[in-house]
């Protein structure tokens, strides 16, 4: 990355956040790129992650996981692993029986805690050995013996489907906890549709039958594993007191509600506590291995703990890849009149957090265009494969070659330049592009115009080399509850206590800079406590790009809230009244008078190292009652290279545009875009899980590539967008998704100005390049 | 795919003889341990159980590499990274040196030897691709002493190689390339394991424009890597003549490979590059004939 091109007011500026100088916008810490409160400890390797947790008398257990698809299970032997030395206990099926829920789920109910009355994939936890060490627990699995009889399964959309296909779920089940995005809930119903979705507005026949110009086409998605660094890992302690559990869990409230539910324990029983995660891109949203660990624990009585490989994580949670069906209808000036698609997402044998996945590709997938009708349909379809949960975006990578591949295609089948095609039927920032939503708060046409000016959209084409761009918009933030406190101490130091977790996306410094910001001062004064339900305020989730915006709020909202505490506090001081305390930057002054907030506290109560708590939350009401808080913009622009012998194609340039308001910290923000369009160009080049009949046949370490540094391109710009629009902490907007969803439309227009090919299927392979290309040329030769 | 390391003992010998006699004692039960960057994975992930590992690391000089009569002998356990920073088979064989310093990933180079590369008989070895054509003898020690094996003899299947119970791979000595010979390797990869290696090397005359012999190897399509005599065939001769062979020949290579269809691409696809690669190495082994030093490699 030495020949990135980023830049951003971000270097210059670590040194001087710390000095009371405010910049162009009046911020001394905000709007910086202050060093990253948690750099040090990780890039020393000091930091704390769940598997580095140790506690005393802690025992291991290992899994072991089906070889069929799909089979009930007649019986399960353990005696033999019992009677190996060192093994603790033996935990299967059978165990949940006295339990108060022996399914989790929260948008349905519907994954055991262990298979117990049949399996439903390969590698679905059917057993678990607790011993006093790893290898024990690993060799015990052997003297395990499962009895199957095998039925058929269903591992294709297609199967799934067919009349009379076997049933992955032959029973219905309750909703979970958090089923609010769920428009049509088929999951009661015999039939292997897990969720089915529908967005429609206008008459979209109408508008199809008078369309000038009318573009179908077919396009599929693979299924891809997030990857995050880390491998699921999770230690249980169940005692009489309750449950305490350490695990890498984005969101680790919802956890709790899950794992209180499966044994009917109190919420303030459940300890949940998340240490670093080392990544997450929605692969460790919601619950996954958590409830198994504590069953564990429970059963052996003592504290346990699961730690997969990156082979089993894959087995845990995937992506579900998606077939779908788009038609996009335009009149005679080439203004869009209607959009319809169907889409089919393969979510594998539980829900997981599908239902929101799929319903979310059947608003992402009509993007910020102005449309008179749209009739999108979606399905989560049930199989007999690992199951399919959250990828980054939920759902906008699924559709976004079908999206904005489709696109490209409708500006080249008019003749026109796709920039400009766009620009005429993007929606402005503040119109209602989406009915009952809330109106765009982008300048999208303003984004994609820096994007491809920066990329040299016009400069003339080297042979073999193709430009290709692709915007769209997701209703990012979930939903808008949370809180916050902040605490200040007698000596003016700060801790901020956040339910948010820290994955590697900078929850901590970002706020921390909000904290550091309200209160004037240093970056070093003040500390955030994150993640442990038992101390710190809920966060219902770290994810859809929200802890900055909506978290940040309440950070904000809480400092202003314990300034007030102090306002109150030095009147009482001075004698005076609350309303003639002037608030500054570094404290409080009246008539002259100046107090520091520390000092303030130290003095009202006589005790120096007292503290007062602000608190905060929000709900969604108000400025945060129209959904969503916010769209955030997937921004990217490509130049790629197609080698005509081979068919390989190569990323030479990449910019990226963050329409996010106000960047609390420039070189974080940059980093998320440019990790993000990384994420997408694996997709576009290479990522694909691969079933080989009704096995996973590359779920490995070595088998699957996701991009290294070498993939990056050289050229990599990353555009900030600061119009302090944004419904968060001054104008902020939440990034992160960011443009993940739009690489491979934009490389598919690359591929089609350097070849003129179309590709519909992701991943543009080498091969699967060369055939186009060699199909192509025979379909031209025979005239 | 459990990806878990079970239990085995280490044994650290201090000469070869005694390494010898370890496995002998083991037998099916024990396996050479070197850089263990194929031995440790194969175990983690099931494939191969050993309960003894006998570590020839603390064998001394097993990893000298030094010149011998117009060869370089390069010690069994010479790592990847030893070999591509070697000023000895940078200055005298620098093809090898490059194709080392393309192996996997740094980690893989830093650890896995060549000795360990070519025992484990692994299909996809870019080393054992070039050292096709660069003709080396192998020199295997056991209980009954040494004896010299040609590489090809030694190569016998997919992860299988011509070492009797108890015999160790002691040294490989590779002759360096005459003024007049010209070599390239060519690889192309998509994920952890390349998808096709392919090397060459030609004897050329004294002006350069006639190949008077040839050597050309493709590895990671077959299950071993291996040449093809028939397409040797076809590269000798005229360069314009060659040239206008070369589809033939690399047809030839293709043929000779068992070509599959597997997660890295189709037999069909892989046929294709084949002829690619071939003309890549060809234009660039005859580029620059006019040199005197030979060995040029991509």
């Amino acid at each position: 990355m030495a020949s990135n091109t980023r830049k951003s007011p971000s270097a210059a500026n670590g040194a001087a956040s710390q000095e009371a100088v405010p910049d162009e916008l009046g911020f001394r810490v905000v709007h910086h790129s202050v060093p990253r409160k948690d750099g040090p400890q990780k890039v020393t390797g000091r930091a704390t992650y769940t598997a580095d947790v140790h506690i005393p008398r802690m025992t291991y257990a290992k899994v072991l996981r089906s070889e069929l698809a799909h089979a009930r299970i007649v019986s399960i032997d353990t005696s033999a692993a019992l009677q190996r030395p060192g093994v603790v206990a033996v935990v299967t099926g059978q165990d949940l029986m006295s339990l108060n829920m022996r399914n989790y789920g929260h948008a349905v109910k519907d994954h055991p805690v262990l298979a117990y009355d049949k399996v439903r994939y390969i590698g679905e936890p059917v057993a678990a050995v607790v011993a006093e060490d790893e290898t024990t627990a690993q060799e015990a699995l052997a003297d395990i013996v499962v009895e199957y009889e095998e039925l058929s399964a269903v591992i294709t959309v297609e199967e799934a489907l067919a009349e009379g296909a076997p049933l992955v779920h032959e029973q219905g089940y309750d909703q979970g906890v958090s089923p609010g995005h769920v428009d049509v809930d088929t999951s009661n119903k015999r039939s292997n549709v897990c969720q089915e979705n529908h967005v429609r507005w206008g008459d979209v026949d109408a508008a199809f039958a008078r369309a000038a110009r009318v573009i179908k086409g077919d396009y599929t998605y693979p299924m891809t594993f997030a990857y995050p660094m880390e491998p699921y890992v999770s230690i249980a302690d169940y005692t009489e007191e309750g449950l305490t559990m350490y695990s890498a869990a984005q969101h680790l409230y919802m956890v709790r509600n899950d794992v209180a539910g499966v044994f009917g324990l109190p919420l303030n029983r459940v300890r949940m506590i998340t240490p670093f995660i080392g990544g997450g891109y929605g692969a460790k949203s919601y619950t996954k291995i958590e409830p198994l660990t504590a069953v564990c624990s429970w059963k052996a009585r003592r504290p346990v703990r699961l730690q997969l490989t990156v082979e089993e994580s894959i087995l845990t949670t995937r992506a579900d890849d998606s077939k779908v069906h788009i038609e996009t209808a335009v009149d005679e000036n080439g203004k869009l009149l209607a959009r319809r698609a169907m889409i089919y997402l393969n979510t594998g044998a539980f829900a997981e957090n599908s239902p929101l996945v799929s319903s979310k590709t059947a608003i992402r997938i009509i993007g910020p265009y102005l449309y008179d009708a749209v009739d999108i349909t979606s399905y989560a379809i049930y199989t007999n494969t690992c199951p399919a949960s959250s990828y980054r975006g939920f759902g906008i990578s699924q559709i976004g070659l079908p999206a904005e591949g489709q696109m490209n295609e409708l500006a080249a089948m008019l003749g026109e330049d796709s920039l400009q095609f766009r620009l005429k039927n993007l929606a402005d920032s503040g119109q209602r592009f989406f009915p009952k939503k809330r109106p765009l708060t982008a300048d999208v046409k303003g984004d994609i115009i820096k994007a491809t000016e920066a990329l040299g959209w016009n400069d003339p084409l080297p042979p073999n080399r193709g430009r290709g761009l692709g915007v769209l918009v997701t209703d990012a933030g979930a939903v808008p509850v949370g809180r916050s406190e902040v605490r200040v101490y007698g000596d003016g130091s700060v801790t901020v206590f956040s339910g948010s977790t820290e994955m590697g996306q900078g929850s901590m410094t970002v706020l921390a800079q909000i904290a550091a910001e309200e209160f004037g001062t240093s970056m070093g004064n003040v500390r955030v406590m994150q993640s442990d339900t038992a101390l710190v305020p809920f966060a219902r989730s770290t994810g859809a790009d929200r802890t900055t915006t909506l978290e940040g709020r309440t950070v904000l909202q809480a400092c202003v809230e314990a300034k007030e505490q102090i306002r109150v506090m030095a009147a009482d001081i001075w004698e005076a009244a609350p309303e003639d305390i002037v608030l500054e930057p570094t404290g409080v002054m009246s008539e002259g008078r100046r107090m520091g907030w520390g000092e303030v506290i130290g003095k009202y109560f006589d005790l120096s190292d007292m503290e007062v708590t602000g608190r905060a939350h929000i709900r969604q009401k108000d400025e945060f009652a129209e959904l969503p808080p916010w769209w955030e913009p997937a921004i990217a622009a490509v130049e790629v290279e197609v080698n005509p012998d081979t068919g390989k194609v190569t990323v030479h340039k990449l910019v990226t545009v963050a329409d996010i308001g106000l960047a609390i910290n420039p070189a974080t923000s940059e980093g998320q875009d440019l990790g993000s369009a990384t994420m997408g160009i694996g997709v576009a080049l290479g990522e694909e899980l691969v079933y080989d009949g009704q096995q996973l046949s590359n779920g490995s370490i070595l088998d699957y590539r996701i991009p290294r540094f070498s993939d990056v391109p050289a050229n990599s710009h990353g555009i900030l967008v600061e119009n302090q629009d944004g419904i968060g902490p001054y104008g902020a907007k939440g990034i992160g998704d960011g443009p993940t969803s739009v690489i491979c439309a934009a490389v598919a227009n690359g591929i089609y100005q350097a070849t003129g090919v179309w590709l519909h299927d992701a991943p543009f392979t080498p091969e699967r390049v060369w055939r186009a290309i060699r199909e192509q040329r025979a379909a031209q030769a025979q005239g | 795919m459990p990806m878990f390391l079970p239990r085995f003992t280490i044994d650290q010998p201090s000469t070869l003889g005694e390494a010898s006699r370890l496995l002998r004692e083991y037998g099916e039960d024990g396996c050479v341990y070197a850089g263990g960057t194929e031995l440790l994975l194969a175990m983690k992930k099931g494939g191969l159980r050993y309960g003894h590992l006998v570590d020839i690391k603390t064998v001394p000089g097993l990893d000298a590499v030094a010149q011998q009569d117009g060869a370089v002998r390069i010690g069994a356990l010479a790592t990847h990274m030893a070999l591509e920073r070697s000023s000895l088979v940078r200055s005298k064989l620098p093809i090898f040196a490059q194709v080392e310093a393309r192996v996997a990933n740094p980690r893989v180079r830093a650890s896995g030897t060549l000795g360990g590369n070519l025992c484990f008989g692994e299909p996809h070895s870019d080393p054992a691709t070039l050292l096709l054509c660069l003709e080396p003898t192998l020199r295997v020690t056991g209980a009954d002493g040494s004896r010299e094996v040609p590489l090809p003899v030694f190569m016998v299947g997919p992860y299988e190689v011509a070492l009797e119970p108890g015999e160790l791979l002691e040294s490989v000595t590779v002759p360096l390339l005459g003024a007049h010979q010209r070599a390239a390797y060519r690889k192309f990869q998509l994920h952890e394991y390349p998808m096709l290696g392919l090397a060459l090397v030609l004897d050329l005359d004294q002006r350069g424009a006639v190949t008077t012999s040839a050597r050309v190897a493709i590895g990671s399509v077959s299950p071993t890597p291996r040449r093809s005599e028939a397409a040797e065939a076809l590269l000798v001769g005229e360069r314009g003549a060659v040239r206008g062979r070369l589809d033939e020949a690399a047809n030839a290579l293709a043929d000779d490979a068992d070509l599959l269809d597997d997660h890295e691409g189709s037999a069909e696809y892989k046929r294709h590059l084949i002829g690619v690669f071939l003309k890549q190495a060809f234009e660039e082994a005859t580029a620059d004939t006019s040199a005197a030093s030979g060995g040029r490699g991509s």
